[in-house]
């Protein structure tokens, strides 16, 4: 089932648009959007979270759009959990979590806390007095006291001790509601998400089972990606292409950094079904068979 | 390169980090793992003295001068020059204001090296950047190249030994693997000397020779990285291990 | 590079801290002299020709002025007027504009355009001509002072609460808060102005130096407080023409507005260096 929906939706900030005709839909499951600085996936989860309206384009929140849906109601139903830099740090943990709440039910702050793993005692301290890990679970409760039935997490992991990661992912794990991860980790998205997009400079080029991309891309950015993690006692990590040049304006937008760039790449290639995914590359035929 | 014995750094009393052993010879890479308050760039700091207000005890050697008793004008010679210090954002460091050619030179003429278009274009290579950058301000260019430039700097001040904090943790990580590859290279061909603190034990497993894992300010391992890596005999560097995804 | 930089950066701040304590007790002093004015001056409020124009002396430490009025005892009552005008300036300038700065901040859009248009609109006058204009055209007086300098003040705490607080209105806690449909007035009133403060509080007390002496120079045009108030700029602009045959009537009410105004600014220098946080010391 469907829950949100990008239909080629293009964003921006000003008149400059950093996300480009994309559609996408957030699926049961997990979905994760994978990208680096400037990719784009942060600006998207601002638009499905009601927090940027598209420049061009529609996001529909069952058969409603987001502009005409009760914005109370989608509230309630679809949360963001940021970064663990997401609480005021002027205001009391028992305060942040309380404002999810109605009046009357200021008195479930404990067992939300307890509920993350946290000591409700945690409640009447700051921010600054927690370590990174507590405060990225004070986040997510946050998140959960309105029962909502869709998260949206924002790298929620990226800036804590990888120990600490872990056990934030397992709590992630365990929750019963449906997500949408954006991240450039991608050890998260396999172990959270059943689907995945690749975006870079503000397009899909990618998209498919999270299992199926990771093992044989078949875009030679996904590939980039992949291989340029460290694996442990695994080879040097290795850089593919030309990192620094920038996304081209016109046909691929990774023609500049690609190793496999033809001439014909210049013509933008759509986005097409290759075997379980879909792909925007000219030469994704010979990018999944090496 | 660096010598450590009996390293003990606390501030008002507390010790931050305590490393009875530590030693990078020339062409090796040796890292500091651990978590964030595990005091690793602490004694990294320590070793170029640049920690202040703690009380340091032990033996420190960096390039010949002991850095615990040499005066300020040795310390000077070594810092920067001979032993480089690279940080995580290179970019906050760089004056905003002033060309990365106009930088370079006034840093290779304060350490009295000739600041030549050649030498200056040759360090620029060697990290696989183009000396047409040298005219760019800092913020026109990327993370990953100003990571490059850090090192690229150090190259042109002859360091034999890198100092580097987290160098790729605010990078994304095909820009990572691209600056790690330049570090490779440049031990490979110049012999340098790597000393990496990093919280990445799956990065730290692919280039280093030596591994010293830290907690709450003790070395709790140490050893050849793929002996410390396969079988680690603490449960903490088990745990570090563990969590990896 | 940075291994040379860095420590060195650190070590600085001290310094000026030292400053920022000194400013600290010269105000305290002032403040405490102004206020305990009635107990502390050693001559009443009054004229007193037999004793005009007397020079520094046992009895009349700072000398006395033309009406034979102790200097000393003028100075402490003129710093409650300074004192007050300076709190009551900055009180009404700080709450009008913060308060329009934040809400434009946060809104963006049109709103931040039109409210930033009026700001702009009253920068566009000279503050002191602004202020001269009301004071002519209203009585002359302490409260005239207030109001002629609040209605050139404020704009300038619009436009740095209006930055700071767009600054704010991006950080992820605002999101999270929005995405839990908290209404904007109460994310302006909970989040947005609590964070937004800090450097308000720093510039009030860069400004305070600024707004003595804005009142002093009101009053010593002769449209700012009026006899027999005392006030310190009027005490100024009465001694000026004495100055070459009797100097202590100018010099000692010139040294404490010098010496109040300098103290004010070293504070909220060091304030502002104490609350940057790009020279906060781990």
């Amino acid at each position: 089932m469907t829950m949100l929906r990008a239909e080629r939706v293009t964003l921006g900030y000003g008149k400059r648009p950093v996300v480009h005709d994309v559609s996408l839909d957030v699926t049961e499951g997990g979905v994760g959007l994978i990208g680096e600085s400037g990719s784009g996936k942060t600006t998207l989860a601002r638009a499905f979270l009601g927090l940027l309206s598209p420049m061009s384009g529609t996001i529909w929140y069952g058969d409603q759009t987001l502009k005409s849906v009760d914005m109370r109601k989608f509230r309630k139903d679809v949360q963001p959990v940021f970064q663990a830099e997401s609480l005021d740090p002027r205001m009391r943990i028992g305060s942040s979590i309380a404002e999810a709440l109605p009046r009357a039910a200021r008195s479930r702050v404990g067992e939300l806390l307890e509920q993350v793993g946290l000591d409700p005692g945690l409640a009447a301290r700051r921010p600054h007095q927690l370590s990174g890990g507590q405060r990225q679970r004070v986040v997510i409760a946050r998140a959960l006291a309105v029962g909502p039935r869709l998260l949206i997490l924002d790298e929620p992991t990226s800036a804590l001790d990888v120990t600490v990661q872990a056990k934030i992912l397992d709590l992630l794990a365990g929750l019963d509601t449906e997500r949408l991860l954006i991240t450039h980790n991608l050890a998260v998205v396999e172990r959270l998400c059943r689907t995945s997009h690749v975006l870079f400079a503000g397009r899909v080029v990618e998209s498919g089972p999270t299992a199926d991309l990771l093992a044989k891309p078949a875009h030679p950015y996904t590939k980039a990606l992949r291989d340029a993690v460290p694996k442990l006692g695994g080879p040097p990590p290795e850089a593919r292409g030309r990192t620094e040049a920038v996304p081209a304006a016109t046909g691929c937008p990774y023609r500049l950094r690609c190793p496999l760039s033809v001439p014909e790449c210049e013509q933008a290639p759509p986005l097409r079904a290759l075997e379980s995914r879909q792909v925007a590359c000219h030469r994704a035929e010979e990018v999944l068979l090496t | 390169m660096i010598e450590v014995r009996d390293l003990r750094v606390s501030y008002g009393g507390r010790v931050v980090a305590d490393v009875p052993e530590l030693d990078v010879r020339e062409g090796e890479c040796v890292a500091i793992v651990g978590e964030s308050g595990s005091g690793k760039t602490t004694t990294l700091l320590s070793l170029l003295g640049l920690t202040t207000d703690a009380e340091i005890s032990g033996q420190i050697r960096v390039c010949g001068v002991d850095v615990l008793t040499a005066p300020p004008r040795r310390l000077r010679e070594i810092r920067g020059a001979r032993a480089a210090l690279v940080m995580q954002s290179p970019q906050a460091a760089l004056s905003p204001a002033t060309r990365l050619g106009v930088l370079m030179r006034r840093a290779l003429r304060l350490h009295g090296r000739p600041a030549t278009e050649p030498a200056m274009a040759e360090a620029m290579e060697a990290v696989l950047l183009d000396p047409a950058l040298l005219r760019r301000y800092p913020h026109e260019i990327s993370g990953g190249q100003a990571q490059r430039f850090a090192i690229a700097l150090a190259i042109a001040l002859g360091a034999e030994v890198i100092l580097a904090d987290e160098p790729t943790s605010a990078l994304d990580v095909t820009v990572q693997a691209e600056v790690v590859g330049v570090l490779r290279r440049l031990r490979a061909e110049r012999g340098l000397a790597l000393l990496l603190v990093s919280h990445d034990l799956a990065l730290v497993s692919t280039i280093a020779d030596r591994v010293l894992v830290m907690k709450d300010g003790a070395v709790v391992e140490s050893g050849p990285a793929p002996e410390v890596l396969a079988e680690p005999s603490h449960p903490y560097t088990r745990e570090l291990l563990e969590a990896l995804p | 590079m940075t291994a040379t930089g860095a420590p060195l950066r650190r070590r600085l701040p001290r310094i000026p801290d030292r400053f920022a304590a000194l400013g600290a007790v010269i105000i305290v002093i002032v403040v405490l002299a102004s206020l305990l004015a009635p107990w502390l001056a050693p001559y009443p409020d009054d004229p007193n020709p037999l004793e005009s124009l007397q020079p520094p002396s046992a009895a009349h430490w700072l000398g006395t002025d033309k009406v034979g009025r102790d200097v000393l005892t003028q100075i402490l009552y003129g710093g409650r007027t300074s004192l007050f005008i300076a709190a009551a300036v900055l009180a009404v300038s700080a709450v009008v504009g913060v308060t329009l700065g934040v809400v434009a901040g946060y809104a963006g859009g049109w709103i931040r355009d039109m409210i930033m248009r009026v700001t702009d609109v009253f920068l566009a006058f000279p503050a002191l001509l602004l202020s001269l204009a009301l004071a002519v055209v209203l009585q002359p007086g302490v409260n005239t002072v207030v109001l002629a300098i609040a209605v050139t003040w404020w704009p300038w705490y619009t436009r740095l609460a209006a930055s700071v607080a767009a600054s704010i209105s991006t950080r992820s806690y605002v999101d999270a808060a929005r995405c839990l449909g908290v209404p904007a007035p109460l994310i302006i009133l909970r989040h947005v102005l609590p964070n937004s403060l800090t450097p308000v509080l720093v510039q009030i007390s860069l400004d305070a130096g600024g707004v003595i002496l804005t009142a002093a120079a009101l009053s010593y045009l002769g449209l700012g407080a009026q006899e027999p108030t005392a006030e310190w700029g009027l005490m100024v602009q009465q001694g000026q023409t004495l100055f070459t045959t009797n100097w202590w009537v100018v010099t000692f009410p010139g040294l404490a507005i010098l010496v109040t105004a300098f103290a004010f600014n070293v504070l909220g220098e060091g304030l502002r260096n104490a609350l940057d946080p790009r020279r906060a010391v781990k």
